[in-house]
């Protein structure tokens, strides 16, 4: 009997223990989803192919697919570089034309950038599921750096969460207290306003679409570490788990995506393991229609902007 | 006057239109006569859901993101009628559709209070449900195997094993839909549509039950998807979960925002030359830019929007 719990409780645990960091990990693509919303009330459809990106990118310098191989922590410095510059560019080329078009024209142009991309990464890299070689990476990742009993921990999942909080708390700095995030808060409050108090929005949106790109980027790489695993379509699925993670949380709030994320990653955990484990991606879509039937502006959002 | 009316109001446009549809099963085409055939048939049930989806964000401004979500329903509905009980295809056909058009009520219902963006996103993870439900109820859809071994649709107890035969009767189920969103498009029914789209609030204000023209339009679309679907699983006679992912959607989307977004013609327009078009691409291609075909999809959305927003025949605005 009291094996049988302690057996059950240490399962919990490890199942707790794997749901916070996939749950930072959503949350780390959600924020860069409610930014872009906040600043320019755009569902950005291709985040999850940046992230997608992030992967491939850092997948691509470390085992020298573009003629160098990079030590590892300088690979991934280089692709979240790549990303967020990635992602100013699709602001530029495929939505700064539209800023002005009914915004159906620019939800429209965001699900073709999306397929586009994800074809690209299909047409580069191919369909077949890549990994990265062991000798690449540093070999302590998958030691357990804590252990209780049968919960094991291992140095990735600790990496993971501390630089999600990490990203995290820089974010929230420069949101709150510098120039550019100043910028950003009164765009994401009335950008016809801002824009005569003398705020560059076009400069201020692309510093947005930088910051959430390369977010999303170091989400794509801790994700293809975590499962070993590269392939095109990888943002698909992250990018609408994450999506319902900001939505529930508010979409334009970055705590609430952060908090959405962490959620959404433990009920797909615990769904999974206890509930049905075919059916925990459905939790992602359930929650998420849930929500805007029910709750539109989600945990912390403000009212949703009116029809215009 | 644009080309959507003066099409279906001038007589002289049916004939020369029908006699071409009408003879080409038997335009020689050599060794690839049936592959034609199979083309022409795969464009036709394309035209079905591009009118379809037309519906909803063509007529009524509402961006469907689901539709294939539908089109599976169906497809399902048909097949596994037709597999469980042999029943013909003239009863399947009316009961996917009445199915459809049911599931079309209940997904529309409640979001009818929903900005653009956010009807979207549950339209997406509407269709994303009913597929992942066909993919893990095995008791009823037989989930990842598929549904195989299909009967071929009938006529009068004959059954129709013929290609040309089953492309007329596809030809036949397009032009009742197309008869059906014509009559429609024009009508009181339509006219609250595009009152809807152009101005809700405005349409509100002169009396249009907004309500109710929206729960007619989520009907209609969703009835023409399952019929397509429900034909398509007739005339493929295997079925799959996988036949029915998200880039269906976009696809039809893709049809629509290149034909013109709320014309008829520009729907059909769109099928016409896009299903085709993919086709002969992925005989033409290698098979690695074969697979990646939907690059250009996407980029056509992309290019569309940015400089000719409003499809190749554009509806006016009054």
């Amino acid at each position: 009997m009291l094996t049988a719990i302690l057996e059950h409780s240490s399962l919990f645990l490890q199942q707790l223990v794997n749901g916070i960091t996939l749950g930072s990990i959503y949350a780390l693509i959600a924020v860069g989803y409610t930014m872009v919303y906040g600043v320019i009330q755009l569902i950005n459809f291709a985040h999850g192919e940046i992230y997608m990106l992030g992967a491939f990118i850092s997948f691509s310098l470390l085992t020298g697919l573009f003629g160098v191989g990079l030590p590892f922590w300088l690979a991934v410095v280089v692709a979240v570089l790549a990303c967020a510059l990635a992602g100013v560019l699709l602001d530029i080329v495929a939505y700064r034309p539209l800023r002005r078009a009914p915004r159906l024209a620019a939800l429209i142009t965001a699900i073709g950038m999306s397929i586009f991309l994800q074809n690209l990464a299909l047409l580069i890299w191919g369909a077949q599921i890549k990994s990265f070689p062991r000798n690449l990476i540093p070999a302590f990742f998958n030691e357990p750096a804590l252990q209780f009993g049968d919960v094991l921990v291992s140095w990735l999942q600790v990496i993971i969460l501390l630089t999600a909080i990490c990203l995290m708390l820089a974010l929230q700095l420069i949101v709150h207290y510098t120039r550019i995030g100043r910028a950003m808060r009164a765009i994401a409050q009335d950008k016809t306003a801002a824009s005569l108090m003398g705020v560059n929005v076009d400069r201020v949106v692309s510093y947005t679409f930088a910051l959430g790109s390369g977010l999303g980027g170091a989400a794509g790489i801790l994700v293809a570490l975590y499962y070993n695993a590269v392939y095109p379509t990888m943002g698909y699925f992250a990018g609408i788990k994450a999506f319902a993670a900001a939505v529930l949380g508010g979409i334009g709030s970055i705590p609430g995506a952060i908090l959405g994320g962490g959620i959404l990653g433990l009920a797909e955990v615990f769904g999974g393991g206890y509930i049905s484990s075919s059916y925990s991606d459905g939790i992602a879509y359930a929650v998420m229609i849930l929500v805007i039937l029910v709750k539109p502006q989600g945990l912390f959002g403000r009212q949703l902007r009116d029809k215009a | 006057m644009h080309l959507d009316d003066r099409l279906f109001s001038e007589k002289k446009f049916y004939l020369p239109l029908l006699a071409v549809v009408l003879i080409l099963p038997w335009l020689p085409m050599g060794i690839a006569g049936p592959y034609v055939l199979r083309v022409a048939t795969l464009t036709l049930v394309y035209m079905v859901l591009a009118l379809g989806l037309n519906v909803v964000p063509g007529f009524t401004g509402l961006l469907d993101l689901g539709y294939v979500g539908f089109f599976g329903l169906g497809a399902y509905t048909a097949g596994l009628l037709t597999v469980q009980y042999q029943w013909s295809i003239w009863l399947v056909l009316p009961l996917a559709a009445i199915n459809g058009a049911l599931w079309g009520v209940l997904r529309g219902a409640p979001t009818l209070r929903l900005s653009d963006d956010y009807f979207a996103i549950v339209t997406f993870g509407f269709s994303e449900l009913i597929i992942l439900i066909i993919r893990n109820e095995l008791w009823l859809t037989k989930g990842p195997m598929g549904v195989p071994g299909i009967a071929r649709p009938d006529l009068f107890g004959r059954v129709l094993d013929q290609p040309w035969q089953t492309f007329y009767l596809i030809l036949f189920l397009l032009l009742l839909v197309l008869w059906v969103v014509v009559r429609i498009r024009s009508s009181r029914l339509g006219r609250a549509w595009f009152a809807v789209r152009e101005d809700e609030i405005a349409a509100e204000c002169v009396g249009v039950n907004i309500a109710n023209y929206k729960i007619i339009s989520f009907a209609l679309s969703a009835a023409i998807g399952a019929l397509a679907g429900a034909f398509y699983a007739r005339w493929f006679r295997f079925i799959h979960p996988d036949m029915f992912k998200f880039w269906e959607s976009i696809l039809i989307l893709c049809l629509i925002v290149f034909g013109g977004m709320g014309s008829i013609t520009g729907a059909l327009l769109g099928a016409l030359i896009l299903i085709p078009l993919t086709e002969v691409l992925r005989i033409v291609l290698p098979t690695e830019l074969s697979n990646a075909r939907y690059l250009l999809f996407g980029l056509l959305i992309v290019c569309m929007m940015r400089w000719r927003p409003a499809g190749l025949l554009p509806v006016q605005k009054e």
